[in-house]
């Protein structure tokens, strides 16, 4: 489909190269820590660097794209999806960095939630017609065109890489509280006994989930904040109960809720995991569910 | 909520009276948690509404808006229960604690070490400092204790977080109490009254600039707007999509902009012309000598027919300006509708007698919404302490260890508190394994 900017050919071709570049190599990264997960220690490191080779593909991807908007690369679908799988590998990666190779299984947990992102700008539109991800070249409408915008995006991918992380720590507990209810399992199996031994306690993964949520959380607040200066800026209004609106709020109050919880000491454990996948679903319902289940003015992002 | 330890000799427990048990209740972070858990379903179930429909019966409704007066409520009370002893903490937390007291903390382990020197403190004086803590050492009831603390500001981030939110909250309430919101707008020339603001606005210049795309993209309309209050001129300035005017809490803003095109109409049987009279989409201008109304219904910039037929426009340049027009009769009947290109001269056959009409020009308008908000510093201040206070809140980790020893079991006793319960883990693993190390265990 093509978009209203015209972009040089090899311009194009660079662009989409890079993108199906990234993806693979992502795809890679993540076969990488599974690997590892199952076991196979030496594979933790190959992970580790193929995901930093994706990401910095990634980073070229989206220069590139750059370049061929005139632009920052923050609106519509495509460019936002891509935006938020980069953040939430930089923050990964970043994390990976400090915590070195003890992390590595978070990654295994990780990459799949990456992997099922880019799924939804590549292959689930063409399998599914009622969801169109487009990927034209288009220019900025001139209400998008404001200072805040930057500040707005970049902190919502943040938000929302902050949360993916915090949802793949969750994810863990969850599969390794379910190994260790399952002795018989364990004993059956040398291969799942050895994905059991891998997992990080169920403390630490706890504290691994609190951090990104907190990250997350503070981001997301930024992004609510620019979001209605922006609003106010733009539309007269710094709140207009719009359903995109709403639902970050949502997604806020949730994860408000979880850090309320931990602070008094009764909670953790099972309920704190669910709050934490409750507040992924009400994160990716404001990203996906509303442009496609409800309808509002944000419907460009 | 669980009140953190003080660690002092405790008072025997009175049974509270019910005003503070309820007071206690209005305050407390589970009252909190289930308003939030309230405000949140219930939003889940407004989305599912349509957006107006949503707005007029659930979001401005009185028991919503009693729920957020509510939340307020608990938000203002918990800071003012907290606002004591969270000052006190900070500035005079209890150093000189019991041995007894080290043992119910939090954190807390026995370190047994096998040669005691002649100064068992100073190790762990400096292991709490290599932990990051600041030392101080006190005389307790059980002798001396070791105490060192580290991110103390950071007990203010809760109450910094809850009073953002509180001014948010009564900012949004102020605002909505105090404010107005309106439309208006024109062309060059063109001025319109604001009553609930009590100003007059006049347009002086309204200009289209084409983005650098091209013309096929919404182009930017920029205007100039004088605006008075009985004849003083109280504030003069550009308007333009995100560039609003302000001025005593109103805000002018540009929120799209019209195609005005300039009628001349002649009666050929006269020759008498009337005009030019400038029009906007879906005006009626009464032409008395023909007993009609000349009715616009549409102006293209750069015209052309799409594949039903239908009149559309390429692009927002004026590249082949027409309006669509229809002659209405007072009792409603109507003529077919004609288009009407720039200074062509038409003549259009009509029931009561012919006319001529010319498009001799057009010009663009803007159109405003105005809108008065009394609350927005409050929101401002509240949204910049709001992301300070929760920096704070989860950056800052405050903490406190004490440390005693007890030389009958030749043992160091060490206690912690924080509310990042991995964190204090982790310093204690240190504090411990330094301990351990100055002691050459
Ligand atoms: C969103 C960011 C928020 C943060 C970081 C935060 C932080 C905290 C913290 C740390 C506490 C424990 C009190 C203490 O030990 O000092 C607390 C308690 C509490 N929070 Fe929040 N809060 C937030 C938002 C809210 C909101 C939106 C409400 C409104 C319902 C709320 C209501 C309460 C209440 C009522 C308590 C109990 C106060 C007490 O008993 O000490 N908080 N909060």
């Amino acid at each position: 489909m093509g978009g209203l900017i015209q972009v040089d050919p090899t311009n194009l071709m660079i662009e989409k190269t890079l993108f199906t570049l990234s993806c693979l190599i992502y795809l890679l990264a993540a076969v990488g820590y599974t690997v590892n997960v199952f076991g196979k220690k030496e594979w933790g490191g190959f992970a580790a660097n193929t995901l930093r080779v994706a990401l910095l593909v990634h980073t070229g991807f989206l220069v590139m794209r750059a370049v061929n908007v005139s632009r920052v690369p923050f609106v519509g679908h495509y460019e936002f999806g891509n935006l938020f799988i980069w953040a939430t590998v930089l923050v990964y990666v970043w994390t990976e960095w400090r915590l070195k190779d003890k992390y590595h299984a978070v990654g295994a947990f990780l990459m799949p939630v990456v992997v099922a992102y880019i799924a939804y700008l590549t292959v689930i539109p063409a399998l599914f017609a009622r969801i169109t991800v487009s990927s034209a070249h288009n220019p900025l409408p001139p209400v998008l065109q404001s200072f805040w915008l930057k500040f707005h995006v970049s902190s919502s991918v943040m938000g929302y890489a902050g949360f993916s992380l915090a949802f793949a720590t969750a994810l863990m507990w969850l599969a390794r509280t379910g190994l260790e209810s399952r002795p018989d399992l364990l004993k059956a199996s040398p291969f799942i006994n050895k994905l059991a031994v891998s997992l990080p306690r169920q403390k630490t993964l706890e504290e691994y989930m609190y951090r990104a949520s907190v990250f997350g959380f503070l981001f997301q607040t930024v992004m609510i904040i620019t979001g209605a200066i922006w609003a106010d800026a733009s539309w007269g209004r710094y709140w207009g109960w719009d359903p995109k609106e709403m639902w970050s709020l949502i997604t806020w109050f949730v994860f408000a809720v979880y850090l309320h919880a931990r602070f008094t000491r009764g909670w953790h454990g099972k309920r704190t995991v669910m709050l934490v996948m409750v507040g992924w679903v009400t994160m990716m319902f404001t990203w996906l569910g509303v442009a496609w289940l409800l309808s509002g003015i944000h419907s460009f992002g | 909520m669980v009140r953190e330890n003080t660690g002092l000799p405790g008072q025997p427990d009175a049974p509270e009276s019910p005003l503070r048990q309820i007071l206690k209740f209005l305050s407390s972070m589970q009252l909190g948690i289930i308003l939030l858990l309230l405000l949140a379903a219930i939003s889940v179930y407004a989305t599912t509404k349509e957006m107006n429909v949503a707005i007029g019966s659930i979001y401005t409704s009185w028991w919503f808006v009693g729920i957020m007066a509510f939340t307020a409520l608990n938000l203002f009370l918990c800071t003012v229960e907290r606002a004591g002893p969270i000052w006190r903490q900070v500035f005079k937390p209890s150093r000189a604690v019991t041995v007894e007291a080290i043992k119910r903390m939090p954190s807390h382990r026995a370190i047994k070490v096998s040669r005691v020197g002649s100064d068992p403190l100073e190790a762990a004086a400096g292991a709490l400092a290599v932990g990051g803590l600041r030392v101080s050492t006190q005389e307790g009831p059980d002798g001396t204790v070791v105490f060192g603390e580290a991110g103390r500001f950071g007990h203010f981030g809760s109450l910094i977080t809850h009073i953002s939110i509180l001014l948010i909250l009564l900012g949004a309430m102020y605002g909505a109490l105090t404010g107005f919101e309106t439309r208006g707008g024109g062309y060059a020339g063109e001025s319109f009254n604001v009553p609930e603001g009590r100003f007059q606005a006049a347009i002086s210049k309204v200009t289209m600039e084409y983005m650098p795309e091209g013309p096929q993209v919404r182009p930017r309309v920029i205007s100039e707007v004088t605006v008075t209050r009985d004849g003083r001129v109280i504030k003069q300035g550009k308007i333009a999509i995100n560039e609003p005017l302000r001025f005593e809490g109103i805000s002018i803003y540009h929120s799209t902009f019209l195609w005005v095109p300039h009628l001349t109409i002649t009666n050929p049987d006269t020759g008498r012309t009337e005009g030019p009279v400038k029009l906007y989409d879906h005006d009626r201008y009464f032409y008395r000598d023909r007993e009609l109304y000349i009715h616009t219904l549409a102006f293209f910039p750069d015209f052309t027919m799409n594949h039903q037929g239908m009149p559309t426009s390429r692009s927002y340049a004026t590249n082949r300006p027409v309006l669509a027009y229809q002659v209405v009769y007072p009792g409603g009947t109507k003529e077919p509708w004609g288009l009407l290109e720039l200074n062509k001269p038409l003549t259009v056959e009509t029931k009561n007698g012919p006319l001529e009409l010319t498009m001799v020009g057009f010009e663009n308008a803007a159109v405003y919404s105005i809108s008065r908000n009394l609350g927005r510093p409050w929101l401002f201040t509240g949204s910049v302490l709001l992301i300070l206070g929760l920096y704070m809140s989860f950056f800052l980790f405050p903490r406190q260890v004490y440390a005693a020893f007890d030389a009958k079991s030749t043992s160091y006793l060490v206690g912690g508190r924080s509310r990042n319960k991995l964190g204090l883990e982790q310093l204690m693993d240190r504090i411990e394994e330094e301990i351990r190390k100055r002691k050459g265990e």
